[in-house]
């Protein structure tokens, strides 16, 4: 027995009637999972900045003077059939002077420098910036040192290992948060309809005592849950989409200008905010049905 | 049509609503349920729209035994037996009309049955000309023949009615009576509780009186108190 016109006319008499309980049930919906949005948006962006800083992590590996063109070239294959290796800069040492020269211009020190004393090098990238340790372990042999043709090999051993705790205890904290958020968000839905449900107790009464199916007096209610969860999702990814355009790009922008980061997943041009919206909408749907039925529940078992 | 075999009703606290009631009703019979507060009477009812169920005993309701009647055929059960009660129980929001529609509605009669029966009741009740009218705009009076109206809409066998005249004076009383027998006339069970003294009294029907949650008088055209 499907009779879409009446269960679409009882929904939307339902939503006129009561307006103001409808009203407060969105506008939670809104609020709550705008929140729990905007919160992973935040969150999304800090990993993206954590992951591009994680990406300049790099090996400099000073190669000693005067070494032959076959080492140079056995050693620059040899990182380049590494799996680990993303990219590799062979850096001359005339380049490595231009460099200097650039960085240090205007400086006295540059009169006091004959000849030139700095090192060809590789400039190595990685695919996974963790695996720096292992990387640079390659360049010793079993007696821990530097293998003929290498002086040295540079990334900054305590920095990174710090990077890494860092990004490790922000990325639990943050999940932890979410699950909390997410968590306290179905609970206020929840509440908020089953109020709106128990100012209609009286309806299902004589519903059921008229004869209707435990369905057929249902299927107002789920309706009803799933247009205010996501009429109230819709509410928060266009307050989000605002917000995120003209709020956080801008802060990225700023971040990327004062800390002069390369190479930043900035928001704006991501695909994931957008999975973030679909989630937020499905939620809202999802959240408002079942609210509805297990609200229900109760007053169902007259 | 009706009938109680040995049936207990405990609540979860301990009272012990109905004792082992015993009880036949015919088709077509017009029965008074009679007792002070408390006595059982609402306890009956209940039962037999399986609001609640026995603790002991069995109910036969047209000749099925409703006490192991699974949750999903409670709708069927209901809908063979119109209810109404002292707070009428109507839908504020709703017209008369819709009032009295939303029973055919539940139980999934099409739109044209609806706008021909709903009419036709509310002639027989004498309120077709309220129809647009909202419940607050009525009478007591008016608003209990309404939900006498929504319960006989479907045409069941048995009504049921809880007190029908517990909140109306005497002359309006006398009108509800007055359907309740016509709805009688046409075969329909009707079990009655009250204890208005002067309503069962001018009808000189069957009365059953409980106290404490037992039977204590069965008479055949009795009257309220003990004769």
């Amino acid at each position: 027995m499907i009779r879409p016109k009446y269960f679409f006319g009882e929904t939307f008499s339902i939503l006129k009637r009561n307006f103001l309980m409808c009203f407060t049930a969105i506008t939670t919906v809104a609020i709550t999972l705008f929140i729990v949005g905007l919160f992973s948006i935040v969150v999304y962006d800090i990993q993206s900045i954590m992951s591009s800083i994680e990406r300049q992590v790099e090996l400099a590996v000073y190669l000693e003077d005067n070494i032959s063109e076959e080492l140079n070239e056995y050693i620059e294959n040899e990182i380049k059939s590494w799996d680990e290796t993303r990219e590799v800069k062979y850096i001359s040492k005339e380049k490595a002077m231009e460099k200097f020269k650039e960085q240090m211009e205007g400086s006295s020190i540059l009169k006091e420098i004959q000849g030139n004393p700095l090192p060809a090098s590789f400039e190595i990238k990685l695919t996974d910036p963790k695996k720096v340790d292992q990387v640079a372990l390659r360049f010793l042999d079993k007696d821990g040192n530097y293998i003929k043709g290498v002086d040295e090999v540079v990334y900054g051993k305590s920095y990174v290992s710090r990077l890494f705790s860092i990004t490790a205890v922000i990325g639990t904290i943050t999940f932890l948060i979410i699950i909390v958020l997410v968590l306290s968000t179905i609970v206020l839905i929840f509440n908020t309809i089953r109020l709106s449900i128990h100012a209609r107790r009286k309806e299902v009464e004589v519903m059921k005592l008229v004869g209707a199916t435990n369905w057929f007096v249902r299927t107002p209610f789920l309706f009803e849950g799933f247009f205010e969860g996501f009429a109230g999702s819709i509410i928060s990814v266009i307050a989000l989409y605002f917000l995120s355009n003209f709020l956080i790009i801008k802060g990225e922008r700023a971040i990327v200008d004062t800390m002069h980061i390369k190479e930043l997943a900035v928001l704006g041009s991501s695909n994931a905010i957008i999975y973030i919206y679909l989630a937020i909408l499905v939620a809202g749907g999802l959240i408002g049905i079942l609210s509805s039925g297990f609200a229900l529940k109760r007053y169902l078992k007259i | 049509m009706i009938e109680f075999k040995k049936v207990s009703k405990i609540y979860d606290d301990g009272t012990a609503a109905l004792k082992d009631i015993t009880l036949s009703v015919k088709k077509g019979e017009f029965l008074f349920l009679v007792g002070p507060s408390g006595s059982g009477k609402s306890t009956f009812i209940k039962l037999l729209i399986k609001e609640i169920s026995a603790t002991r005993g069995s109910i036969l309701v047209a000749g099925r035994n409703i006490c192991n009647l699974k949750t999903n055929r409670i709708p069927q059960l209901r809908r063979n037996i119109g209810c109404v009660f002292q707070d009428f129980k109507l839908l504020p929001g709703k017209t008369i009309f819709e009032n009295v529609a939303f029973a055919l509605e539940v139980i999934g009669k099409p739109g044209y049955v609806i706008k021909v029966q709903v009419p036709q009741v509310l002639q027989l009740v004498g309120l077709h000309n309220k129809m647009n009218s909202y419940p607050y705009q009525l009478s007591g009076g008016e608003q209990q023949r309404v939900s006498i109206a929504r319960a006989f809409v479907n045409r069941p066998p048995v009504f049921l009615a809880d007190e029908p005249t517990g909140n109306l004076d005497p002359v309006t009383s006398d009108g509800i009576m007055k359907l309740l027998s016509r709805i009688n006339l046409v075969g329909t069970t009707v079990i009655m509780a009250t204890h208005n003294e002067s309503v069962v009294n001018s009808m000189r029907r069957r009365v059953v009186e409980l106290e404490r949650g037992e039977i204590i008088r069965d008479q055949k055209r009795g009257v309220y108190g003990p004769s």
